[in-house]
């Protein structure tokens, strides 16, 4: 599984399974266009769709004809295919022939990388997310650094994936980045490039109690992993659980199903989420499993701004199904399902939102994300909240209707002192204290985000199926 | 709208004509294959079909088409766009109209807003935004995914009122910035005696640059007696405007000859613009000033002094902004416009301004070296900048400038560039330098 990877692939990783996972994945994919539009010819009727068609017809001409270079006719019409697409939101798009061919070999190769997460700012490559045991960590880079240059070659004026390509290659081979930390000079450093597989889940005791991280959703181990970790945990404390602490902060989702089963660990069947689309008609409900591990365990899921999509999956039906407490700040709020769709002769593909997903008690995660019983800030009180980088930030994003006025209230967060030493997880800190506390005990009895007879719907579904 | 507008904003009304006439010449353009064509919009009804059925909410089937036509013009280079019917209406309501504005001309770079000039006595020279400064939000909200058309849109509104707008700046932590709207004034001729020395500050090329230019020549006669020893002329920050304003700004200084060529793709649609004959400024010496923030209709006069041996071009490389954008209404503007990249920029001796710049004859900084002061960002650097033809071949020709810095402890607000200037027009360097040049 490549773990180095743009932050545009991650955030499809929804049907990004269908990216990412093996090549046959393909075969589940909707028909090719071609075939589907030969079934649904444009409407006749409307005329003003046949007036807009002959505009951008006569536009193409116009600008094949004038502009002040030649133009290939096709390069055009995909500008204008990625032009439609991303109007439509953020996670939709359409990638050439050639960056279609790349993103399904990616899938198949099992290749090296530097063991980071990135995306473009400014110009140059950030970390969003260092891998601790991938060799760039080794090598000192960490969450947060930028590289400028790759091999000696600027990063300035590229895409991501042009300014990635080069980190990419075999397995053993140095790779050599320049590196820039905060204010500090840039530095060189010659990274040798691994195979990085991310464990799926970091567990450890915490304070007496069970820790364990889920860094992505986008691994089909995840499930496996976390209950082998969990089962690890208890022997390590003597037996018995006393507590869990599901860390899902920066998790920026992956695969459907994996959110699915690991929320199905942790609830005796019903529904953990449903996703809908355009027509009321294509609704698909997920349930979890029958039978659930550690019944009377108190959990705490601790998320971020920068918790989406899958992680936003497993904290909305635990909440919704008052199974754990959530605490930290208001997550991302990407609740949307992308369809990868192949154009067949043209060799390339669209990117398209077809879905929404619904917690339980059916709430869209989209532009609103999921609000922390307990609202516990990382950093010190700066005096304002300011969101840059969320969902509904985005320009175009898809909007939630329902929940327009769905903010964090300033006065309901807990802040760290500014005395306390920025080693010291702050957010850990106080999951901690909840479990120890009756604090959970409060908290959960205070969620009253599940209307009556939702439970009991949910559970009404699962039977029948 | 043309002071808000990125410099091409203001030079299409006259490139309009332009390209109705490179319209009759339509024959003289090779017929692409249909099939091709036919082939292509194919693919394009059925994407259209595609997301028209399966996409999650319902969508406006015009408006994916327009912002088609839209991706298809940005994608060409960052002065090209689809204009909405809406956005063409306004856009003639603007032009003559007054609005409020911050008064700096913009492009779209790394999908950021990138200033390329604020103007003088706006607000937004006011509140200290500077040349190359990114604008990242505005009241809050990311431009990230907006077109140049829609950003821009949204630093207009009405005089007085506030706008806040995110500015990263090489070097700092993002900062909020608050700037209240107002209309932008007129005034961009200023003239004043500076030791000795006539010195007029040309702000932007709009249809008053001409008229001030000429008011200004002939109140400095005034103050020296008859006599002008010498003219700075400065063009330094100033984004570019008109296009016919450069060619009548020039000619002041011109005794008639060329000033400019525009050429298309086809070589049959070349447009030269001459200068008038007579020179309302004649046998003064002139010092033509620039920097990187100097674009456009800046580089057509600073050219065409500087080709045509007229006046010593002094600081630092411009911009690079050396395309022409055509207006071109789709059915009378019901449908839209396209706005379009159709021509290049060519002084007299038939060099490309376009990603290159005019080099100054005499190279001035005007701060200290930092080791970085000549590789500041150009046209050229923009993602999908047209390149320059002959760029490469010349870029390697080129001599490597040899800049005059001032000392590390100069006092930044002397202006070391206008010092520098004065001096060469009253020290004996003038007569020698301009003819060496020629030689």
């Amino acid at each position: 599984m490549p773990l180095l990877r743009s932050h545009g692939l991650l955030s499809l990783l929804m049907s990004g399974g269908l990216i990412l996972a093996a090549p046959s994945a393909f075969a589940q994919v909707e028909p090719p266009t071609s075939e589907a539009s030969s079934e649904e010819e444009p409407d006749p009727g409307n005329e003003v769709v046949l007036e807009k068609m002959e505009l951008f017809a006569e536009v193409l001409t116009r600008v094949r004809d004038y502009y002040v270079e030649p133009k290939e006719e096709k390069e055009l019409i995909e500008a204008a295919l990625e032009g439609a697409l991303s109007s439509l939101d953020p996670h939709s798009g359409y990638s050439p022939p050639a960056a279609f061919t790349e993103q399904r070999e990616a899938a198949k190769r099992e290749y090296g990388g530097l063991g980071i997460e990135v995306s473009m700012e400014g110009g140059l490559v950030k970390i969003n997310y260092a891998i601790e045991e991938g060799p760039a960590y080794a090598a000192g880079i960490r969450t947060g650094d930028f590289i400028s240059a790759v091999e000696g070659e600027s990063t300035l004026g590229k895409d991501l994936n042009e300014a990635v390509e080069n980190m990419r290659g075999p397995v053993g081979d140095p790779v050599n980045v320049t590196v820039i930390t905060g204010d500090e000079e840039p530095r060189e450093l010659d990274i040798v490039r691994q195979v990085v597989r991310g464990r799926a889940v970091r567990h450890r005791v915490e304070q007496g109690l069970g820790y364990v991280f889920i860094e992505t959703f986008n691994n089909d181990q995840l499930t496996s992993d976390l209950v082998n970790a969990l089962s690890i945990l208890e022997t390590d404390l003597g037996g018995e659980l006393p507590g869990l602490i599901i860390d899902m902060r920066g998790n920026r989702g992956g695969l459907l199903d994996q959110s699915v089963s690991v929320s199905g660990l942790f609830l005796d069947g019903g529904e953990v989420l449903s996703a809908r689309g355009r027509d009321s008609t294509d609704t698909q409900r997920y349930h979890a499993e029958a039978g659930e591990l550690y019944p009377d365990m108190p959990i705490v899921v601790l998320v971020n701004s920068g918790s989406a999509s899958a992680a936003e999956i497993v904290a909305g039906a635990l909440q919704d199904r008052g199974r754990a407490v959530i605490v930290g700040r208001r997550s991302f709020g990407k609740g949307s399902v992308q369809s990868v769709i192949p154009l067949v002769e043209h060799g390339g593909a669209l990117r398209m939102t077809t879905q929404r997903y619904f917690t339980p008690s059916g709430n869209s995660i989209q532009g609103r994300g999921i609000m922390p019983d307990m609202l516990v800030a990382a950093f010190p009180d700066k005096g304002e909240i300011r969101e840059r980088f969320r969902e509904n930030s985005l320009p175009h994003s898809l909007i939630n209707p329902d929940h327009s006025d769905f903010e964090e209230n300033y006065e309901d967060i807990v802040y760290p002192s500014e005395e306390l030493p920025e080693t010291v997880d702050f957010q850990l800190r106080k999951a901690v204290d909840i479990l120890k506390t009756s604090r959970y005990q409060t908290l959960l009895q205070a969620q009253n985000y599940l209307p009556d007879g939702v439970a009991e719907a949910a559970a009404k579904a699962n039977a029948s199926q | 709208m043309k002071y808000v507008l990125p410099a091409i904003g203001s030079v299409a009304a006259i490139a309009l004509f332009a390209f109705s006439s490179a319209n009759q010449t339509a024959v003289a353009v090779e017929p692409a294959s249909n099939t091709n064509t036919f082939e292509q919009l194919d693919l394009f009804a059925d994407v259209l079909a595609r997301v028209r059925t399966d996409y999650v909410v319902d969508v406006n089937d015009a408006e994916l088409i327009e912002n088609a036509m839209n991706g298809m013009l940005q994608s060409l280079d960052p002065h090209s766009s689809y204009i909405t019917p809406e956005q063409f209406k306004e856009l003639q309501v603007t032009t003559s109209g007054e609005y409020g504005g911050l008064g700096m001309e913009v492009t779209m770079e790394e999908g950021f807003v990138k200033v390329i000039a604020p103007i003088d006595e706006t607000p937004a020279k006011r509140a200290g935004i500077k040349a190359g400064d990114y604008l990242t939000e505005i009241d809050g909200k990311s431009i990230l995914g907006l077109s140049l058309t829609e950003a821009v849109k949204q630093m207009r509104g009405k005089p007085g009122e506030d706008i806040t707008v995110t500015v990263v700046r090489k070097d700092e932590d993002p900062k909020d910035i608050t700037i209240t709207r107002e209309i932008i004034k007129r005034v961009v001729v200023k003239n004043e005696v500076k030791d000795g020395i006539g010195y007029i500050r040309l702000a932007q090329f709009n249809d008053k640059a001409e008229e001030g230019l000429i008011d200004s020549i002939k109140s400095l006669k005034k103050e020296f007696g008859g006599n002008i020893p010498g003219i700075v002329l400065d063009l330094r920050a100033n984004p570019g405007g008109l296009l016919d304003q450069s060619i009548k700004v020039s000619s002041v200084f011109l005794d008639g000859g060329e000033v400019v060529s525009t050429r298309g793709r086809v070589a049959s649609d070349t447009q030269r613009y001459n200068g008038e004959a007579g020179e309302l400024a004649e046998g003064v010496p002139l010092v033509v000033l620039i920097d990187g923030a100097s674009a456009s209709a800046s580089e057509i006069v600073a050219g065409a002094i500087q080709d045509r041996g007229r006046g010593l071009v002094v600081g630092m490389p411009t911009f690079g902004k050396g395309s022409v954008q055509s207006v071109i209404p789709l059915r009378g503007g019901r449908d839209g416009a396209l706005r379009m990249t159709t021509q290049r920029y060519y002084t007299p001796s038939g060099r490309s301004i376009q990603g290159t710049g005019i080099d100054p004859d005499i190279a001035v900084a005007a701060e200290p070296d930092d080791g970085e002061a000549d590789r500041r960002r150009r046209e050229a650097d923009l993602p999908n900048a047209i390149l320059n033809e002959k760029a490469a071949a010349e870029e390697e020709d080129k001599e490597e400038l040899v800049i005059d810095y001032p000392a590390e402890d100069f006092d930044v607000e002397q202006d070391y560039q206008l010092q520098q200037a004065i001096a060469l027009l009253k020290g004996g360097q003038y007569a020698s330098k301009l003819a060496d040049l020629q030689g």
